[in-house]
């Protein structure tokens, strides 16, 4: 292929990728408020278009339309700069994430990949941790306590958790002896799923990612009944639009590693086996890619409107006492796997 | 002061806490499923019950008068200040009547007290709760909107009774 | 001096004195109804009911000598059981119909339910049934339901208004009260009865259902009726004055004020022909216009070259205040050195006499001469000033506050002739009409100052209405609360603020505009230069003065006319 041949489906697959991330954050709003509607016996927006599809539409409008207020005592560039941040982040990363098998076009043969690097799973820790600077640089720009407060609570957690899900990734990486998010689907092939063989490094990666993500239970950078919305407390309009589309992709973005690294990519067991038409194979791959990442959405949304935030202690204790242990303890067992079993 | 032990302890089991994450997921799942609460409005409307307190209104005799006697106790007691009486007088047997009758339904918090401080039981605690104005001026119900036959209000008026 | 005692407390008594007069002396009510200071004693409503001691059976209060040495008790098991006994009987036949009845809240009989009386009637039986809203007279409602047959107003129309009219008819629960065959309640006090009577039976036929008492709020002021200078009240809602009642002053008016006082000198306050904001000749008519313009264009006309400054006349006036008519007179002097300036009596014979009604129809004539309202050696007086206008020696006349052409309408063709007429009026009167400048003054409701009665008696008065410049939370108006919670979105807080100044306060603005500089902010600052510079008042201030007046060392008019 030429340089301008990889330009050319670089742009496309990039294009795919964001408008199909936009679509599903927008959507992943909707479900979260029916899905918690129904949750509590009630029933959700359902007035909007037919039972309510249209509500994201209406939602981001509004947000469009709402006037911009900066706090006087802000820091203006850094005010502006943070959500920013937030989105580059959360759409970046998922240019490593592989979302099917390689694929024939044209006479092509092209990844389904945005880049397919060797380093992918490193390029992905890098990129997360940078996301803490978008929660930190808006919680202390704004020029309120309860956004510093905020701030500081994100800095705090994500430097903890983020050592155990590091950990917890080595397991994986272990078993793939490779950093390449290609590789590591292709490692799991079959029923070889790293959940299957490292159930506890899955649960540690799994409460790390919510963690990263600042979901609840872990949502105490936000945490409104205290911090009245945290670090995007001063945040209106498309910024704090921003905030929010971050939240949603960050979901994405972990649902897509956990799946990548545990439960088998974009693999239907043994589908190969079935002698199926290439394109129909390619298909059934991606299908099956989507459908994973759509049950755990689901799970991360079930999570939220079931369980109580943490208090701070008990989030500090959990990550260095319990998670950071575990997987630890995660990586001993892997390795004792691979010199037995020589995987 | 006794010491008071504020944990239970907690098993093996619980302390994994997984098993409870588990028990609370699925709590919620089945609520998912449950039939919903939610009332369809303005499709749906929501019929209070006589204990509910709506907009206040005036009650109209079937001869079309109305019972108050701009007495102003109402006015008084009113603790948001909604309620402006003017007396004027007439050749009827009860010689005062409300010449003006103004309830400001954007000071109105709903209490009822003047419901309970009337002593003509000319004032009481509708079921309407449909309350949209699009100017300070169309908040101010006078005593065209004010005036209620007494037949659509019977069930409050015996509800109080009750309590009497 | 002799000594009782009541419940426990030594008071002082004079010889003769009931026990509820030297109680009420000393501090100490004794529940009443139809007991009243100043009239005769009836003793007919058994409410004052005590327990004295070695006496067989309770006593009125009323009407029992007190004794030395004697031993009374007024809230003993054994009086207060009589006393819920005698409110138990008066509420037999009562009507009880507070709701409708405008005396609630200042009523005597609710008060005593209260606070004397167990709150539940065995009376099963049905209520005897009276005459109800009987014009009494032009001004006075009778509703025989509520009447407690306490015979005050009969006493008072007896003994105060020296004109019996009212009588009792019939005996026991039928008992109720008439006017003689062919007579009206027609006194000239006949409206005193309103606030002696106890309940709601004689109602004020102007205020009736007007507003609850509650809901106005009340400024003590002086009654501008007269020479007298009545102690009164003026009740306001919504920024209008709705009635006057009279305040107890012994040494000027007792409990009393007259029928004109109280009807007729608040109404043009809310008028519609008040002037509301200065308005300026143009073009042949009256125009509005600002403050500004207005007082320059005064100071231009007033300098003008048509006249020079013997051709300029000033008329005070004795119905503004001690302050507006000094500054007047200051205004006069300092500015132009006029010695033309004097004011205009006003004397109705017909309407005085030995009650309360003074001749002099004016409340302070005595004060506008003595701060300086009357011709200088070589000026002119009042009548030598109109001479002078027909003679077309006065070419400009400056009015304060007095409408002299209705007072004598011949006096509208001789304005005519003027080249300027500058008035300050409260109202588009007939001499403000005529103007060519009207600067609009503030009435005595809505500023400070200060009035002298016949009596050389210095009284205050105070505002009680706001003005745009006056603000009711800020000029310590009292206020009732609705104007305490009330925003400008409702509708009982949408009262009309006039656009009218104190006189005093035009003339310091004008005068500086003429380039002499007064240094007053308060009507206060132009009472202390009063007492300061006029000898009459010297030693005097508006906390001197009080609610009630001081006596000033001015002599009354009469001793001066008759030595």
């Amino acid at each position: 292929m030429t340089i301008w041949e990889i330009l050319i489906f670089s742009i496309v697959k990039i294009l795919i990728v964001v408008t199909v991330m936009l679509l599903t954050v927008s959507y992943l709003v909707y479900f979260e408020r029916r899905i918690s509607a129904w949750a509590q016996n009630r029933l959700g927006p359902n007035r909007v278009g037919w039972e309510g599809v249209l509500q994201p539409f209406a939602d981001v409008l509004k947000l469009l339309l709402k006037e911009d207020i900066v706090p006087e005592q802000s820091n203006k560039a850094i005010h502006s700069l943070a959500p920013i941040i937030a989105l580059f982040v959360a759409f970046t990363t998922y240019a490593v994430i592989p979302f099917g098998p390689d694929v024939m076009i044209f006479g092509f043969r092209v990844p389904l990949v945005v880049a397919d690097i060797n380093m992918g799973i490193l390029y992905v820790l890098a990129l997360t941790s940078l996301g803490v600077y978008a929660i930190t640089f808006a919680g202390w720009s704004s020029g309120s306590k309860y956004s510093l407060l905020g701030g500081i609570r994100s800095s705090a957690q994500m430097i903890s958790y983020e050592i155990s899900m590091g950990f917890s990734v080595a397991g994986v990486l272990l078993v793939a002896e490779s950093l390449r998010p290609e590789a590591i689907v292709q490692s799991q092939a079959g029923w070889m799923w790293n959940a299957i063989i490292q159930p506890v490094g899955f649960i540690t990666f799994v409460v790390s990612a919510f963690a990263e993500t600042n979901r609840l239970p872990f949502d105490l950078p936000e945490a409104e009944p205290e911090l009245v919305g945290g670090y995007h407390t001063e945040y209106s309009s498309m910024k704090f639009a921003g905030f929010f589309l971050a939240e949603y992709a960050n979901m994405i973005i972990a649902s897509a590693m956990i799946v990548t690294l545990y439960l088998g990519g974009w693999h239907f067991p043994y589908l190969e086996s079935f002698g199926l038409s290439p394109t129909l194979y390619v298909i059934i791959s991606v299908l099956t890619f989507m459908a994973k990442v759509a049950a755990l959405l689901f799970f991360f949304i079930w999570v939220r409107w079931s369980l109580p935030r943490f208090r701070y202690d008990q989030l500090m204790n959990l990550g260095w006492k319990v998670m950071f242990p575990l997987s630890l303890l995660n990586l001993v067992w892997v390795a004792a796997l691979i010199m037995i079993f020589k995987l | 002061m006794a010491v008071k032990k504020r944990y239970k302890d907690l098993t093996l089991l619980q302390r994994i806490y997984i098993p409870e994450i588990v028990k609370g997921l699925s709590l919620t799942m089945k609520n998912m499923f449950k039939p919903k609460f939610t009332m369809r409005y303005p499709e749906e409307k929501f019929i209070p019950p006589a204990s509910y307190r709506g907009r206040p209104v005036l009650v109209q005799e079937t001869n079309g008068e109305e019972r108050c006697v701009a007495c102003g106790l109402c006015a008084r007691v009113c603790p948001a200040l909604a309620i402006e009486v003017q007396a004027g007088e007439t050749e009827r047997e009860k010689e005062r009547y409300p010449e003006k009758f103004e309830i400001n339904m954007l000071r109105c918090i709903f209490c009822g007290l003047c419901e309970e401080v009337c002593p003509e039981e000319a004032i009481v605690m509708s079921k309407d709760y449909e309350l949209a104005f699009s100017s300070r001026g169309d908040a101010i119900y006078g005593k065209d909107k004010l005036l209620t036959p007494v037949i659509q209000l019977q069930d409050r008026i015996e509800f109080l009774r009750s309590y009497k | 001096m002799p000594k009782f005692v009541l419940d426990g407390k030594e008071i002082e008594f004079k010889q003769g004195q009931t026990i509820i007069q030297a109680a009420k002396d000393n501090g100490i009510t004794i529940p009443h109804f139809c007991w009243h200071e100043s009239l005769s004693v009836s003793g007919n409503c058994r409410v004052c009911l005590v327990e004295v001691e070695k006496m067989p059976k309770l006593v009125i209060a009323c009407a029992t000598i007190a004794s030395d040495g004697m031993v009374v008790h007024s809230a003993s098991e054994k009086a207060l059981s009589a006393r819920n006994a005698v409110m138990e009987f008066l509420l037999i036949n009562h009507p009880l119909d507070c709701p409708i009845c405008d005396e609630a809240g200042e009523c005597k009989l609710q008060d005593y339910a209260y606070s004397h009386s167990v709150g539940e009637s065995r009376f099963v039986e049905e209520k005897t049934h009276k005459d109800k809203r009987v014009p009494l007279g032009p001004y006075i409602m009778f509703d025989g339901d509520r009447c407690i047959s306490c015979s005050r107003c009969i006493r008072f129309c007896d003994e105060i208004a020296k004109e019996p009219e009212l009588t009792f008819v019939k005996r026991g629960d039928r008992v109720t009260i008439v006017t003689f065959p062919g007579e009206e309640l027609d006194n000239p006090y006949s409206m005193n009865v309103v606030d002696i009577c106890p309940v709601g039976a004689l109602t004020n036929r102007d205020f009736r259902f007007k507003a609850r008492v509650w809901d106005m709020s009340a400024n003590n002021t002086i009654c501008q009726g007269c020479a007298r200078g009545c102690n009164i009240e003026l009740w306001v809602r919504n920024n209008e004055v709705l009635r006057i009642t009279p305040r107890q002053n012994d040494r000027v008016n007792s409990f009393w004020m007259c029928d004109h006082g109280r009807l007729e000198t608040f109404k043009f306050i809310n008028a519609k022909d008040r002037v509301d904001g200065p308005y300026v000749r143009r073009e042949g008519s009256l125009q509005k216009t600002s403050w500004d313009e207005a007082l320059a264009d005064a100071a231009k006309e007033l300098k003008s070259s048509r006249f020079n400054r013997n051709e300029i006349a000033f008329i005070g006036s004795p119905y503004a205040t001690l302050e507006d008519n000094y500054v007047f007179a200051k205004f006069a002097a300092a500015v132009f050195g006029s010695k033309n300036i004097d004011f205009m009596r006003h004397s109705d014979p017909s309407f005085g006499d030995d009650i309360l009604r003074r001749e002099d129809i004016t409340p302070n004539s005595l004060g506008a001469e003595a701060v300086g309202i009357r011709p200088g050696q070589t000026g002119l007086n009042f009548d030598g000033i109109i001479n002078g206008i027909k003679e077309g020696k006065i070419k400009a006349l400056y009015i304060l506050e007095d409408d002299i052409v209705s007072a004598d309408t011949a006096l509208e063709e001789v304005l005519a002739k003027l080249d300027l007429l500058i008035v300050h009026a409260t109202n588009f009167n007939k001499t403000a009409v005529l103007a060519d400048i009207v600067l609009p003054a503030a009435t005595y409701a809505e500023k400070n100052g200060t009035i002298v009665n016949f009596q050389g008696r210095v009284q205050r008065i105070k505002p009680a209405v706001s003005t745009v410049e006056l603000d009711r939370a800020m000029d310590s108006m009292s206020m009732s609360r609705l104007d305490k919670f009330g925003s400008i979105y409702d509708r009982w807080n949408q009262g009309h603020k006039y656009d009218a100044r104190s006189s005093w306060k035009i003339l310091a603005a004008l005068s500086s505009v003429l380039g002499n500089k007064m240094k007053f902010n308060l009507a206060e600052d132009v009472f202390n230069e009063i007492s300061r510079s006029v000898q009459a008042f010297s030693g005097l201030d508006y906390d001197s003065i009080g609610e009630h007046g001081v006596q000033s060392k001015l002599q009354p008019l009469e001793k001066i006319e008759k030595a």
